[in-house]
């Protein structure tokens, strides 16, 4: 009822944010299904076909999938920083951080970018009708493990995508809210943005470090 | 125990025009705007198996060709499921109910609550291009290879209106979960809440936990037509079982999305007309939430015919079996909260008995499916079309009828013609038995399903199966008009016309824009009928209503 | 400043394991890898859940949401795997 709950359902703000954390939470759990059930099919398939998939997981670049890595941990990081200023009211150094974030994840999709462009230059994209001339054993098996690969990825990168939307939507919004609603909006979209961050923290392993 | 109702502002004078409906908050208003958009589909695909049913009256295929006839069925399919029957009873009445019921001036996050229409608006448009632009040819359940390979319909966009739809149910779930964690008034504990809420809760549990996976399955299948991925595809050493997998994990749950909501409404509507409290209260609530877990552990029983391994089709087997317990439970308690009654046959009470009848022998049916050997037998026959038409159509339609006309003075502050009420309750009943229970004599038989044509010996069957359909047809048009007409014309309807419990009927009808002028506090276990030291009137519909419905 | 430090511990303890994740790789395990690299990615999971989101501290309604995703994850990739490969096959 106060003017500082966004929902009439709520008579106080911090009932309003713990009930919002849980909402977020929920949701969470709903994306862990939808990235469990693609990991399940990828599952299926890398035990069924291993070597293949071994064989075409070493033509995906280590270095730049480490080095994507590091940055969305560290987008990670900045991210719980932002939560931390936000709460202590540091407005300066909650945008400053959220910035940072949002960055970082725009380094993390440009990287991509560059690696989609190279396994495209490299033959090894066997969607859009792109030509796919892998010269390893088993290429029927491999083209699958890049098409799943690539399923993975540009699923995780456009939840990545969303959420730079909305860390770029608060900051525009930024000046015209209460600190309340900032708050409970910082906590929000970290809270989504760490989960993307852990569905890539299995993505990562899952798909370039398959041992030979 | 509120104001009077004519004197204070309820949520339908604030203000009437597009803006005021397409921009609300309200859970209320947001429900009516379902409500609208889903009778809209339910006829749509009501028509789609009404030309079904005229093209069976024959066996010969006179009306429609074999590749028309397999769009009718997929069409019927993926309308009724998507996009009646799983938002059907949660978006509406769920929506409106859910606050009400729990002493909450709105759910949690009423935005986007708004939002999730929105989002079904937008499913739909897709849906409906398909059907426009020739429709969609794979059955409502998609399978693989089939519709990756072979069909030549819609089925990218159709499949991408089931996904964000989709999106739409996980919205709602989550508004629901947190709203019933978050927001019970003072005194409501858990084992206080009336079983409708329980049921809706466990219903927004499944969606949330399956929906997801039933959208991983959709994308993959546009990912293989769209982009050439072959994930499905066995050339491509995809897996084309895999899909059924994922399909089943959410389509299974997805009829206890269906049914969970309509099994609330009976525990609503049971107790009420028979002013007798819910038997077993714990045991049905509970049961609700048993019902949310293991029906995540059968779906491998849709696919005792699929290739999968001998020893997982016993585990689903006995699984299957294991499930049907808490729906007996459920069935048992009704039954005895029947038991010395002062039973009166109102409308909702009427539908209320016959969701009893249908459910139960939907459900035993379903018990003949569960074991392996009749299913080999009658799988994909008109026997399993019975089947889930009896859960689907006799539970669950029957169920939201019940609870539609329970509920509508609530809704609207109006009466409907109890008279037309008992009319179409029956005229359901009937018509619905004579289309259906012929098709589980037609599948036994050896009638497989969504075959257009039929040898002449199944005709005296069919016909009676088609003749049942436009009585059915009848039965669900009524309710259209004499509801309608109660918008305008019925009596006021005073706060609680069934003198029953639970906070909803506190106050006023319709209810104020944020629902209570005075939140409410609980003191006492849902169901307080007939309990000492309580005094309930019985109410008499016909002392309150005018001349047309007192004769 | 003890807040900032622990979110820091955590960022660090990330990138450490992160490095061990990729080093493993390098070396054969005799078929351990793969379950050296999942078992590396539920700890950066469960840091980043703790640590970042809260969990430790969040009360009891989001760790039932978590624990609800797990117990249906289990059961899609159980029964889904009984289906699949219950035959021995």
């Amino acid at each position: 009822m106060s003017a500082s709950t966004r929902s009439v359902a709520f008579d106080t703000p911090a009932r309003e944010k713990a009930a919002d954390a849980f909402g977020m939470w929920v949701f969470v759990g709903s994306e862990a299904m939808l990235f469990g059930a693609v990991m399940l099919v990828f599952f299926v398939a890398r035990v069924s076909y291993g070597p293949a998939f071994a064989a075409a997981s070493k033509h995906l670049s280590l270095t730049l999938g480490t080095l994507n890595t590091a940055v969305l941990i560290t987008s990670s990081f900045t991210m719980a920083l932002a939560h931390f200023y936000s709460d202590a009211r540091r407005w300066r150094a909650a945008v400053g951080t959220l910035a940072a974030t949002a960055l970082l994840g725009i380094a993390f999709l440009a990287i991509k970018g560059t690696e989609y462009a190279m396994e495209f230059h490299e033959g090894i994209a066997p969607v859009l009708g792109a030509p796919f001339t892998f010269d390893g054993p088993d290429p029927v098996h491999a083209a699958f493990f890049f098409g799943l690969y690539f399923t993975m990825t540009a699923l995780h990168g456009l939840h990545l995508a969303c959420g730079i939307i909305v860390v770029a939507g608060l900051l525009a919004l930024w000046r015209g809210a209460d600190a309340s609603s900032r708050k409970r909006r910082v906590q929000a979209v970290g809270l989504y943005w760490h989960f993307v961050d852990v569905v890539w923290v299995f993505l990562f392993p899952v798909l370039y470090l398959i041992n030979r | 125990m509120s104001s009077d109702a004519a004197t204070q502002l309820s949520y339908l004078d604030e203000g009437a025009g597009p803006r005021a409906w397409l921009l609300t908050t309200d859970h209320k208003r947001v429900a009516w705007l379902y409500l609208v958009s889903l009778t809209a589909f339910f006829f749509l695909g009501g028509a789609f198996a009404v030309l079904m049913r005229l093209e069976l009256a024959t066996p010969g295929g006179d009306l429609v060709s074999d590749d028309v006839y397999n769009r009718l069925f997929s069409l019927h399919g993926i309308i009724m499921v998507w996009f009646f029957l799983v938002p059907s009873i949660p978006a509406t009445l769920g929506n409106f109910l859910l606050p009400l019921m729990i002493g909450a001036r709105d759910l949690a996050f009423p935005r986007l609550n708004l939002a999730s229409w929105y989002v079904f608006v937008f499913g739909s448009l897709f849906a409906l291009f398909s059907v426009l632009a020739g429709g969609v040819d794979t059955g409502w359940t998609f399978y693989t290879p089939l519709s990756t390979l072979y069909a030549n319909g819609f089925v990218s966009t159709a499949a991408m209106g089931v996904f964000i739809v989709g999106f739409s149910s996980i919205m709602t779930g989550i508004n629901f979960i947190v709203t019933v964690h978050t927001l019970r008034a003072p005194g409501l504990t858990w084992f206080r809440l009336p079983i409708f809420v329980w049921t809706i809760y466990a219903t927004a549990l499944v969606m949330v936990l399956a929906t997801p996976v039933l959208a991983a399955s959709l994308i993959l299948i546009v990912l293989e037509r769209v982009f050439g991925i072959g994930i499905f595809n066995p050339d491509l050493g995809g897996d084309p079982l895999l899909f059924q997998h994922l399909f089943w994990f959410y389509s299974h749950p997805a009829v206890y999305i269906m049914i969970l909501p309509g099994m609330g409404v009976v525990s609503e509507v049971l107790p009420c007309f028979s002013r007798r409290p819910l038997f077993g209260y714990k045991a049905v609530a509970l049961s609700s939430m048993a019902i949310a877990v293991f029906g995540f552990l059968v779906w491998g029983h849709h696919m005792f015919v699929s290739g999968q391994s001998a020893y997982a089709g016993v585990i689903f087997s006995f699984l299957s079996f294991c499930v049907a317990i808490p729906s007996a439970i459920k069935v048992f308690n009704w039954s005895l909260t029947l038991r010395k009654g002062e039973i009166t046959f109102e409308a909702p009470m009427l539908y209320a008995l016959f969701f009893l009848a249908l459910f139960t022998f939907g459900g035993l049916a379903g018990l003949f499916l569960a074991a392996l050997a009749v299913d080999v037998h009658v799988h994909d026959t008109y026997f399993v079309v019975a089947h889930f038409h009896y859960i689907m159509v006799g539970g669950m339609v029957t169920a939201y009828m019940a609870g539609l006309h329970f509920w509508w003075p609530k809704m609207t502050g109006r009466m409907y013609s109890e008279t037309w009420g008992r009319i179409a309750a029956a005229a359901t009943f009937i018509g619905f038995n004579l289309t259906f229970f012929p098709q589980f004599v037609l599948g036994f038989l050896g009638m497989p399903r969504r075959y257009h044509t039929y040898p002449p010996e199944f005709q005296f069957w069919h016909v009676l199966s088609s003749a049942g359909a436009v009585v059915l047809a009848a039965g669900y048009l009524m309710p259209l008009f004499y509801l309608g007409w109660s918008l305008f014309r019925g009596a006021r309807a005073p706060d609680n016309p069934w003198g029953a419990t639970g906070l909803e009927w506190q106050t006023a009808s319709p209810p104020p824009p944020h629902n209570f002028e005075r939140m409410p506090r609980v003191s006492r276990p849902p169901y307080a009928y007939a309990m000492k030291g309580l005094k309930h009137e019985r109410f008499s519909p016909h002392k309150e209503t005018t001349g047309e419905t007192a004769a | 400043m003890s807040e900032i430090r622990k979110l820091a511990v955590a960022y660090v303890s990330l990138l450490l394991l992160l490095a061990l994740t990729v080093g493993s790789s390098f070396f054969d395990l005799g078929g351990f890898n793969s379950g050296l690299n999942l078992a590396i990615a539920v700890a950066k999971a469960v840091i980043i859940a703790t640590l970042f989101m809260h969990l430790a501290t969040a009360g009891t309604l989001p760790r039932l949401a978590v624990a609800a995703a797990g117990l249906w994850l289990a059961i899609l990739f159980g029964l889904t795997l009984a289906g699949q490969w219950g035959n021995g096959s």
